[in-house]
């Protein structure tokens, strides 16, 4: 098997190759068969796409307002982590840091930063979504499917920048325009300047950021901040059983309102992958 | 960074045939090349890809590992094998039979006809423009691009421009599902409807002008969207799409049975393609499952990647995991669950004596 070996070998071979080899290589799903392949849909035409596109936009344009001032302040949350907030909600506007405590394993890998807090910050999601919010998640990679599903986030209004490289920032304020929550794991180191600029932008649109700093690090205060704890993955010993459901301690603190802090035992993820309140207080029903 | 692909390519293998022999011996050269590098990955009937980096490493180069690939397929079928940066430009290498250096990819695709980006409409419409070639192509502004041919046309220009590294919809979804129903004669799956522009609610158009100006911003691709589909692994289970590209129907029933599946909850964190590891036991001695499928020994630590060690603090399993439906080889894979120092859970996936983090609880 030839290897490339010069370019002048190249376009000698690609000369030959022109003519007929590509035609058949991509003609799968986008080709308009006469036939029509099953499941297929009719296409427009390129020539008669442009103006149906401009025209959409303008539809669009018309039809997008403004977050109007009757709009709830107030994205639900699901019941088990409603004594979280101060509103017993997410209050637009606000931004919430979530983090573990004192995440071990540092540097062991790309994932552990992130991880501790993870499924609390995604499990903020579940309810404002089911009730129609739009999510976005910026520098969060490898999502599973099944855990946000399971969490209550519609998928449909999910939408995901796993790796948007030196323009997160950028990227993220534009999200945080027209998207109801922003879950944001920075990808780069965050410049002081840079965190307040998206909390500013968080406030003046309205919005809601969710902030899972991992190894990046967070410099800004936010609104809410909720600390992961005493993590105890339950139903798995040494060869039996299997992950069953993990508890937490979840605590938060924060500014104005919310500066008292507040506690909460949860079952996070459940055994059905859910948030569930494990009780006001103390272990109960903690295997050894 | 665009991934190093290897792809072999059967150009008499591309259709399928009534009684599905075509795709039994597709079959058989994916069997064939699994023996060498286990995480070949079929892309559409014919064709199928896998990450160059690694085996090339381990086999001696890249045309060493073409050549290998090469003469693992060449008793099953003709086969092409080419490398190059990218799905788009791997395929185009096989047909070409070559491998395009690293970082090389946009060279190698300017001189060839616009028709490879599989839209004739678009072609035909460029043509008229004066424009025949990839790099003709690439050369256009975006702007103008997004402008006049909208979203599909911006991101076959990013595939032009070597921006992105494989066109919207050329996978075939759930492939191995859909051959393996074929060879029991059933029939294709309906199709499903995207939704997205059906969306009325003043929520959702502002969502599409905010999510359209981010696309301008980092490509049409580096915005995506998940779907749940049936599956037994975690990372069967996740499927991520190009926002707003034209929906292609999953193959995967989620209610179909998946014996194997690890039971709930699931992992928050689903690792694509899974992150290698090493296991030992307190003694340092590495682990693995015995052909009886038990551990010969008790996990004591993990190391992901070649990072430093973690104690294991718990573990589950190994449950046996499904043989790869197109193996000859009988592999024997495992998966195992471990709790680590610190409480991160980890999802194990073993094979012939090797680890792999499949997944991160969290």
């Amino acid at each position: 098997m030839p290897g490339l070996t010069s370019t002048g070998a190249l376009a000698a071979r690609l000369g030959l190759l022109y003519e007929h080899m590509f035609d058949a290589i991509v003609d799968g799903p986008e080709a308009p068969s006469e036939t029509g392949p099953a499941g297929g849909e009719c296409r427009t035409p390129v020539k008669d796409r442009a103006p149906a596109v401009r025209e959409s936009l303008a539809i669009l344009a018309e039809r997008a307002r403004p977050t109007s001032s009757s709009e709830s302040q107030l994205l639900p949350v699901t019941p088990p982590l409603q004594g979280l907030f101060p509103d017993g909600g997410l209050r637009r506007g606000t931004s919430i840091v979530v983090a573990g405590e004192g995440a071990g394993g540092r540097g062991a890998d790309r994932a552990s930063g992130t991880t501790s807090g993870l499924t609390l910050g995604l499990s903020l999601l579940g309810a404002a979504s089911s009730a129609g919010s739009w999510c976005a998640a910026v520098g969060l990679t490898g999502l599973g499917a099944v855990a946000a599903d399971d969490l209550g986030i519609d998928l449909t209004r999910l939408v995901l920048l796993p790796s948007p490289g030196p323009k997160w920032a950028e990227a993220t304020a534009v999200l945080l325009g027209g998207i109801d929550v922003v879950v944001l794991c920075p990808p780069f180191p965050v410049r002081p300047a840079m965190a307040r600029r998206l909390l500013a932008r968080t406030r003046d649109r309205g919005a809601i950021l969710i902030v899972l700093p991992g190894h990046a690090g967070w410099p800004e205060c936010p609104d809410i901040q909720l600390i992961v704890g005493n993590t105890r993955w339950d139903g798995i010993g040494s060869g039996d059983g299997h992950l069953r459901r993990r508890r937490v301690t979840v605590t938060a603190t924060g500014r104005r309102s919310a500066a008292r802090p507040r506690r909460r035992e949860l079952w996070l993820p459940s055994m059905a992958g859910t948030v569930e309140d494990a009780g006001p207080d103390g272990p109960v029903d903690v295997p050894t | 960074m665009m991934e190093r692909l290897l792809v072999v390519r059967c150009p008499g293998l591309l259709e399928e045939d009534e009684g599905g022999a075509l795709l039994r011996t597709f079959i058989q050269v994916l069997a064939a090349v699994e023996v060498y590098c286990p995480w070949v990955q079929p892309v559409r009937p014919g064709i199928c890809s896998l990450h160059a980096r690694g085996p090339a490493r381990y086999f001696g180069g890249e045309p060493a590992l073409v050549d290998l690939v090469t003469e693992a397929t060449a008793t099953i079928a003709e086969t092409q094998v080419g490398i190059a940066d990218g799905l788009f430009g791997a395929v185009l290498a096989a047909r070409a039979t070559l491998v395009v250096p690293a970082g090389t990819t946009p060279a190698f695709l300017a001189p060839l006809p616009v028709t490879t980006l599989g839209d004739p409409d678009l072609a035909e419409l460029l043509a008229r423009l004066g424009i025949r070639t990839l790099g003709n192509f690439a050369a256009l502004p975006e702007r103008h691009v997004l402008g006049r041919f909208g979203a599909d046309g911006a991101l076959r220009h990013r595939v032009a421009r070597g921006d992105t590294g494989e066109l919207a919809g050329f996978r075939q979804p759930g492939i191995d599902r859909r051959i393996q129903r074929d060879q029991h004669g059933g029939r294709p799956a309906a199709g499903t409807q995207g939704g997205f522009w059906g969306g009325t609610s003043d929520r959702d158009a502002r969502a599409a002008r905010t999510l359209a100006d981010v696309q301008r911003l980092l490509g049409a691709d580096g915005v995506l969207r998940i779907r749940l589909q049936g599956g037994r692994s975690p990372a069967e289970r996740s499927r991520l799409v190009t926002w707003g590209a034209r929906e292609t129907p999953g193959d995967r029933t989620m209610d179909a049975p998946w014996p194997g599946q690890i039971p709930p909850p699931a992992p928050a964190i689903v690792h694509t393609p899974p992150l290698g590891a090493e296991v030992v036991d307190d003694a340092g001695e590495p682990v693995v499952v015995s052909g009886r499928g038990l551990l010969t020994a008790t996990p004591g630590r993990l190391s992901v990647g070649g990072g430093p060690w973690t104690a294991v603090t718990a573990w589950a399993g190994p449950w046996p995991a499904e043989e790869r439906w197109w193996s000859r080889a009988r592999r024997r894979t495992a998966r195992m669950q471990v709790v680590l120092a610190g409480q991160d859970a980890r999802l194990l996936l073993t094979e012939q004596g090797r680890w792999w983090v499949e997944a991160t609880y969290g």
